[in-house]
Formats: structure tokens, sequence, C-alpha cells
């Protein structure tokens, strides 16, 4: 059982797709399968929680079969504290998702959901470069499919977009794998893309220059870094709320994921070249992001660029290197997760009700329905960093990890951490409170939807009043890598 | 026993007789003629799929014809793609025989006989009879072009391919006499042990006359600037017909280039690499630019197939630079194009024997809605085409571009992923088209007929073609499908 738990948790979701769409499946079996997979999936990650050990430095449950043996490329998977806090947010979101979407009557929309989450999954946990990048395509699929089909507002042109600008990104990544995979090759004969192989190669300093530089083009595009963010606000505006979430909390994660497991691990010394450059960006980003935020009108859009500020944020953190920062990166990829997962559901909620999302035609929303107000507010604000809730941990450790590094950034950072209560208590202000501008009566939240949104709160509570609950349990192996990088970094200099 | 090797020839040009002798009779059908042709291709790919696993490498009728014809496995993997090539053309295209009151007895024995000109092209092992064999194959597909006599693109398509392939056909004589002249034989052999043998200083003569022959070969090919011809006649030529020229006369093309590289021209292919690599860059640039700009799926479809002689292309000028991976490289690849424009064309038929429209992309808007399954395996064969993980045209970009990176062509692996990202874009234009318009059109029923049955194996074999794994003993995925590569490879040399 426990040896292909992993390949159970990835094709779980695809194969009940396929099955219920092999038997033409009708909308209610489809919900109900939909929905079972994720709970099983949640179920099987759960159990696998409880036979991870959390001391060990390795990977676990590693799962390793030839795939296409004349090139190489291996079946592999693995998992480490890493992807384990990523995998365990999209199994407890994707429930979350179906209870959202339960109404939702297209059936596309509920293949597309289980498709995109085999393809976040596999990306997280597979260890072998090709496939890496074929879940990394993979859960481009749904999201190009959902955007365009059931998204509102020039969903085509935007969908083509996302399609396009990240395509443009994973296929420079492709190319610097084949190149890795050829310089294996070249040394030892045999093709490998697996990641424990290729890292071990040394690479020339030009050579890995431009290799890393295929890799960052992906992680960056994704994240989105600034200047990479052309395709971010649109996609975000026009996708279905589902996708917002997973865009949000989980692919743009995946971002940040990569550029840890694979940036880090094949280019741990190049990314020292590369590093001010991308603490500028992400300075930059922090700032221009809150000021777009600041200035945008539709709510979705805002929080888009809201999560992008933070995202940056979490790549900040990433490459400040040392263990305060690296520590609130990961617990910021949760509690961000959460939140904005949180957040966006809210704002679909709003347009549920109101047919709108423009924050000048909101308003007023407190005096008729208190509960979604709080909730409303309780997630803004823990984006925005509420002490109490987990993110406020998670910035306030990076924050001290850019002190750490140096007093000027982390000046920066601190103060540019101010700009996002600007915008949300703005627009807050304008959207719950003030005179109702819409007609129509806006309903409070219903038992689902509470039901939906409470565990969420649970959990930035929780992971925010008691942080050292979570933090000892990834700390260890936390360390234990970062020393390596350091070391490394530090050999080569 | 030698018999036995030249036994599908033979019988592929006994049907084409029997299907000429038969078809001034009114009491057969088209549905009988196209069973006729069929089942004489049938019985020649069973024939040619036993002695695949022969041992052989001799001269077929040594006494009678010398050294003219070869037979090795190269030959015979080729002959059951050309075989196996028209008989999906017949089958997936029998309804729109049916749709379409131009088709006669004739149109059947016409592709027979292509048929039997491009497996004496896999054959031939002497310049003369590669010649014949060319013409013997172009002068049927020139028929079968224009077989439209009444419509003026379909004339105007025959008159302007007829004209031009004639041309270079001169000119292949031409490069053929200069060669003679050098080398005082036509035989595949004695050239290349004159190759080998004579200081490059005196070898002029012959790289002149080799090179009237590759201009040929990249006019057959539609490389640019060769190309001008290529989109017209695609257009005008009926569907069945499109696909035959793009999947399989294009590998014959291709099967004869591999020989003559290989065999022959082995020690003096750096001369041409630059100039090689030239004409990839623009093929490369030019296909895409090309397939963009087209509004009718059909010209776009031309187009793209520009873009992929230009990867194929790059395959062969890394045989020049002595990549061992190359050439099956370039096989593997033809077999994954063939397979996914086998599909694309025979839905695009499938299709145009439902009505007789143009189809421009906009005609596809709401397919998916009308005819589930065919949108999705339309699909699938975009996704091949553009080389995304998972199926089988990813693997074939995969193996194309790693043997270019191999053999040092860095630049024109970059290019050549920077025009797959190109073509991500008008090929994903078609299934945006598909999916992301409404219609209120109902949902019609599948058909299942012989066409669609061969459509949907298609569609099953491109995914399984790429992640067909060795993890499943028995059934061959990709794996098998290089292994066979090679193995024809090598008994080339």
């Amino acid at each position: 059982m426990m040896a292909n738990i992993l390949t159970t948790i990835i094709f779980l979701p695809l194969s009940v797709a396929l099955f219920l769409g092999l038997f033409r499946a009708d909308l209610k079996l489809l919900r109900i399968g939909a929905i079972l997979s994720s709970l099983g999936t949640l179920g099987l990650t759960l159990l696998l929680l409880s036979h991870f050990n959390p001391e060990a430095t390795q990977m676990q449950f590693v799962v390793n079969h030839a795939w296409i043996q004349n090139a190489g490329m291996h079946y592999k998977l693995g998992i480490d504290y890493l992807s384990l806090v990523i995998l365990l947010l999209i199994t407890f979101l994707m429930p979350l998702l179906y209870l959202y979407m339960l109404k939702e009557s297209r059936k596309g929309y509920w293949y597309n959901m289980m498709l995109l989450q085999t393809g976040v999954t596999g990306a997280v946990l597979s260890l072998d470069l090709i496939l890496f990048y074929l879940f990394w395509e993979t859960m481009l699929l749904p999201i190009f499919v959902m955007i365009g089909k059931y998204g509102s507002s020039m969903r085509q042109y935007n969908s083509m977009k996302i399609l396009l600008i990240t395509v443009l990104g994973s296929m420079s990544m492709l190319f610097s794998i084949l190149y890795i995979g050829y310089i294996y090759f070249e040394t030892h004969a045999v093709w490998s893309f697996a990641l424990s192989d290729l890292s071990s190669i040394t690479f020339q300093a030009r050579t890995s220059i431009w290799l890393a530089a295929g890799f960052l083009l992906a992680f960056a595009i994704k994240i989105p870094l600034v200047g990479f963010h052309t395709w971010m606000a649109p996609a975000y505006g026009s996708a279905p709320t589902p996708a917002v979430v997973i865009m949000s909390a989980i692919m743009a994660k995946l971002g940040i994921y990569g550029l840890w497991r694979f940036g880090f691990g094949l280019f741990s010394e190049t990314l020292k070249f590369y590093e001010p450059t991308i603490i500028v960006l992400a300075l930059i980003g922090l700032l221009y992001y809150a000021i777009r935020a600041i200035t945008e009108t539709n709510l979705r859009r805002m929080f888009a660029y809201s999560s992008g500020s933070h995202l940056s944020l979490i790549a900040l953190g990433l490459f400040l290197s040392n263990i305060y920062a690296w520590g609130g990166s990961l617990y910021f990829i949760i509690t961000h997760a959460i939140a904005s997962a949180g957040v966006f559901m809210m704002i679909g909620l709003t347009y549920y009700r109101f047919k709108t999302i423009q924050i000048d035609e909101l308003g007023g929303i407190a005096s008729s329905a208190p509960i979604f107000t709080f909730f409303f507010a309780f997630f803004a604000l823990s984006i925005a960093g509420l002490p109490g809730t987990g993110g406020f941990v998670a910035e306030l450790l990076i924050i001290i990890g850019a002190f750490k590094e140096s007093f000027i950034i982390g000046l920066f950072t601190a103060t540019t951490m101010l700009s996002a209560m600007v915008y949300i208590f703005w627009m807050l202000q304008r959207t719950l409170f003030g005179v109702q501008k819409n007609i129509c009566e806006f309903k409070d939240l219903n038992k689902k939807e509470i039901l939906m949104l409470s565990p969420l709160v649970i959990l930035l509570l929780v992971t925010g009043i008691a942080p050292s609950l979570f933090i000892p349990l990834f700390e260890p192996q936390l360390s234990i890598s970062l020393n390596e990088i350091l070391t490394l970094t530090q050999g080569a200099n | 026993m030698e018999s036995f090797f030249a036994l599908p020839m033979l019988l592929v040009l006994f049907g084409a007789f029997i299907l000429m002798l038969l078809s001034h009779k009114k009491n057969i059908s088209l549905k009988g003629f196209n069973y006729i042709g069929v089942f004489f291709l049938s019985i020649a790919a069973i024939i040619e799929y036993t002695t695949l696993s022969l041992e052989s490498n001799f001269y077929l009728y040594e006494t009678l014809f010398g050294h003219m014809f070869i037979v090795d496995k190269f030959a015979t993997l080729f002959d059951l793609m050309f075989t196996m090539g028209a008989i999906l053309t017949l089958l997936v295209n029998s309804d729109y025989f049916k749709s379409r009151s131009y088709f006669s007895g004739e149109y059947f024995a016409l592709l027979l006989f292509s048929v039997f000109g491009m497996m004496m092209l896999s054959h031939a092992h002497e310049l003369l009879t590669v010649f014949i064999s060319l013409e013997i194959a172009s002068l049927s597909i020139y028929t079968l072009v224009g077989f439209h006599k009444n419509k003026r693109v379909s004339s105007e398509a025959m008159m302007k391919y007829m004209i031009l392939g004639s041309m270079t056909g001169a000119i292949f004589m031409l490069g053929v006499a200069l060669i003679y002249g050098a080398v005082g034989s036509t035989s595949l052999d004695q050239i290349a042990i004159y190759v080998n043998t004579t200081p490059l200083a005196d070898m002029t003569l012959l790289i002149v006359g080799a090179s009237f022959l590759m201009v040929t070969i990249m006019f057959k090919l539609g490389a640019v600037p060769f190309h001008s011809w290529v989109i017209d006649v695609y257009h005008g030529a009926p569907y069945p017909i499109t696909m035959f020229m793009a999947s399989t006369f294009k590998i014959a093309i291709f099967a004869i280039t591999l020989r003559l590289y290989i065999v022959s021209f082995t020690e003096i292919n750096f001369i041409w690499i630059e100039l090689l690599q030239g004409i990839t860059i623009l093929t490369l640039i030019g296909g895409s630019w090309l397939a963009i700009s087209q509004n009718l799926v059909k010209r776009m479809l031309a187009g793209s197939s520009i873009v992929h002689s230009g990867y194929l292309l790059i395959g062969i000028s890394s045989i020049g630079l002595g990549s061992e991976m190359a050439a099956p490289a370039v096989m593997f690849y033809l077999i994954a194009y063939f397979i996914s424009a086998v599909g694309s064309f025979g839905i695009l038929s499938f299709i145009a024997s439902q009505s007789k429209r143009q189809m421009r992309y906009e005609d596809f808007k709401g397919f998916a809605n009308r005819r589930p399954y065919m949108a999705l395996m339309m699909s699938i064969f975009m996704l091949s085409l553009a080389g995304f993980p998972s199926t089988i045209g990813f693997l074939g970009k995969f193996y194309i571009f790693s043997s270019a990176i191999g053999s040092g062509q860095i630049l024109l692996a970059g290019l050549g992923i920077l025009t797959a990202f190109i073509s991500v874009f008008y090929y994903f234009k078609l299934i945006a088209m598909m999916y992301f318009y409404e219609s209120d059109d109902k949902q019609k029923i599948f058909p299942i007929n012989v066409s669609t049955i061969i459509i949907t194996i298609m569609a099953i074999t491109v995914i399984w073609g790429g992640i067909g794994t060795s993890l499943i003993p028995f059934v061959p995925g990709a794996d098998s499908f290089i292994s066979f590569a090679k193995e024809a490879i090598n008994s080339l040399s």
C-alpha cells in the first residue's frame, strides 16, 4: 500500500475522471465521483503524513521505474517536507473547492478540476525532470480550458495569453533540461533525467548561467516576478473562481517550489549569481504590485496583484538564504495559500450575489450580511498580515531574515509590507462598509458556505496563534538543506 | 525466399493493375474499389511485418537487376509505413469518397501506383532507379492532386506542382549525369567507394552533382526556399491526397534522403552542413510564418507541415555532424508525424464529407458542442503536432532536439524549440475555436464506422506513443518504436 501511495495520490483523480468520462456519467455521479476522489486523496495524504518521518533528510516513499529507457526517462516520485507541505495544501483545498462549485452543472468543469489536481500533484511529487515537465505542462491545459470556456470578459484572449506566456517559459525550461540531460550523457554515456543524477554534475560557469536562466524564466513567469507578470491580472480577472484559487494558492507556489527544488537542486552555485537580480526584482515587485493593487478597481484583479506582491515576498525570502527567511517562506506558502483561497472564494461569492466585483459598485455589505463581512475581512486581513493569523508569523520571519541579510533590504521589506495594509483597509472600507449601492438584496452566508470557509479560518488562526506546532516539524530538514546549499556556495566562493 | 521479400512490392503493383483494369466497370462501387485496394495493401503490409523480424541484407534479384534494389530492415520498415499510410488513407476517407462524385476506380489504381513507386524508392540502391521510382510516385500524385478536374484550385494546384516538380526532376537528372561523369557508375556502392577513396579536391563534379540531388529532395520536402508550391497544392488537392502527401509521400522522400546521407555521402556531409543549416533556419521561420498567417485550417496544416520538415532537417544536419542518435530520431519523428497527420487530416476529411464548405478557423466554433469526441481527438492530434508532453509528438521533438544538442547545434535546437512555441499558437487556436465558443447546435451522435474507428485508434496511439512505458510488458510502447528505428538505421551501414 505505502509503496504505491504517491502514484495513487497523483492518478486517483485522473483515473476517476477517465472512468466517469468513458461511461458518460451523468452530472450527479460525476459530482459524487469528483468529491470522492478529492476526499480519497485527502485521506491518502493524511495516511502518508502519519507514516512520514520528519527526521529523515532523504526523499521518502521513493518510486523509481524505468519509463522510456532509450531516453533515460524515469518514473521517479518522492516526497520530502517541501513537497509534503504543498501536497497537503492541494489535497486540503480540493474538497473545499468542490464544495464551492457544488451547484456547477457544466460537466467539463468537473473533469477539468480532476485533471488539474493530477497535474499539480504530479508536478510536486516528480523527481525526474521530464516527468516534472510533463506534469508542469499538463496542469496548464485545464487552466487554459477553464479560463477560455468558463471564464468571463475576454476569456478567449486571456486564456491564449496565459497559455502562450507560460509555454514560452516551459519551452525555455525544456531546452535547459535537454541540455543538462546531454551533459550527463556525455560524461556517463547513459541518458538520465533524474534529479539526483543530474545534481551531481558540475557545470562550467558560463553554461550553467544560461541553463539556470532557462529554468528561472519558467519559474519567474509562474510566480510571477515583476516584468514577467503581464498575463497575471487578465488571467485572474477572467478565470472562474476555482481556477483562480488553484492558480493563486497552488500554481504560483509551484513556481517557488520549482525554484526551491530544481533551481537550488541543480544550480545552487549559479543562483548566487542571480541572487541580487532576483532580490531586486522581488523588492520592486513588492512595491509595484502593491501600488497596482491600490489603484485597481476590480476586486479579483486587485487580489491578483496582492498575490503577486506576496509571492515576490516569498521569492525574496527564498533568496535571502538564512533560516529565518527560509522558514518564513515555507510558512508563507502555507498561510498565503489558505488566505488567498479564502479571499478568492469570498470574491466568487460576492459575484454570485451581486453579479459584479467592481469595488465602486459594492458597499454596505456589513449592514446586511455580518457573517459574510467577518469572513471576508478576516481573510483579507490575514493576507495583509494581521497579528494572530498565520500570515503575520510568516511575514515577520521573512522580515527578520531580511534584516539579518542587510539593514536596507530589511527596512525596504518592512515598509513595503505596510503598503498591503493600505490597499486592504481601503478596499474593506469601500466594499464592506458605507452605503449599499446595489439594489438587490445581499444574502448572508448559508450553512454550506460557512462549512466551506471555516476550515480555512481555523487553520489560519492555528497557524497564527501557535506556530510552534508547525515550525519544528520542518525546521530540522530545512536547516539541513539550507546548510548544504550554503556550504556549496561558500565552496564556490 | 528472395521472392518473399519482393512480394509486397509485386502485390501492390498487381493490385494497381487489377484496379486499373476493373475501373471501367460500372457495377463495382467505390467502396468495392476501396476494399480491393485495401486488400492488396493489407496483404503486402502483413508480409512486410513478418519480414521485418527476419535477417535481411541483400540485393534483390541480383542476377537480374544487379545492385539496383537492396532489401534491408530500413527499406522494409519504410515499406510498412507506406502501405500502412495508404491503407489508413483509404479507410479513413471512405466517407469522403462517398460524398464527392468525382472519385472513380482509377483513383485507387493511381494511389497504389504511387505506393509502388515509394516502395521502389525505399529499396532503390542506384540513382537512376531512384529517379524512376520518384517519378512513378510523383506522376501518380500529380494526377491525384488534380483529380477534381472541374475545380479551379485543384487544377491550378496540379499544374503548379507538376511544372515545378518536373523541373526539379530535370535538375535531379542533371545531378545524376554529373555524378556518373565523376564516378563512372550510378550505383550507391560505387559512389560510396569513390567518396571514401578520392581526395576532396578532386570531387568537385560529384559535389556539384550531389547538390543538384539535394535541390530536388529539398523541393519535394517543401523546404524554404523551395516551398512555394506546398500550401497551394495541399489546399487544392482533395483531403485524402493532402493527407497522403503530408504523411506518406514526405516519409518516402526522407527514406531516400537518409539512404543517400548515410550510405553514399557520409564522408562529405560536412560540405553541406552550413547550407543545410541555413535552409533549416529558413524552413523553420518561413514555415511558422506561413502557418500563422493562414485562415483555412487545411492551409495551416500545410504550412505547419513545412515546419515539421524543418525539424526533420535539423535531424538530417545532426546526422551530417556525426550524431549517432540523429538518424533514429528522424525515423521516430517521421512515425510520430505520420500518426498525428493521418489523425488530424482524417478528422478534417470526416468533417468535409458532411459539408462542401472550406473549413476556416471560425467554422470550428462550437465544434466541441456538436461533436465532443471528435473535438477531443482533434485536440489530441493538435497537442501532438505542437509537441505537448504525454503525446508522441513530444517524444519525437525530444529526440530531434537532443540529437541536435548532442551534435553541437545548440542554436538550431533553440530555434527549433522557439518555433515549437510558435506552433503552440496556431494549433491551440484551433482548440480554442472548438471549445471556447458556445453554439446552440444539438450534440450529434458519434458515428461508428471505419473512418471514426481508425481515427480513434490513431488518437490512442498518439497518447500511448507518448506515455507508453516499459512498465507494462508485452505491449509495444514508445521504447519499441525507437528500437525499431535504431535497428532499421543500423541495417543501412
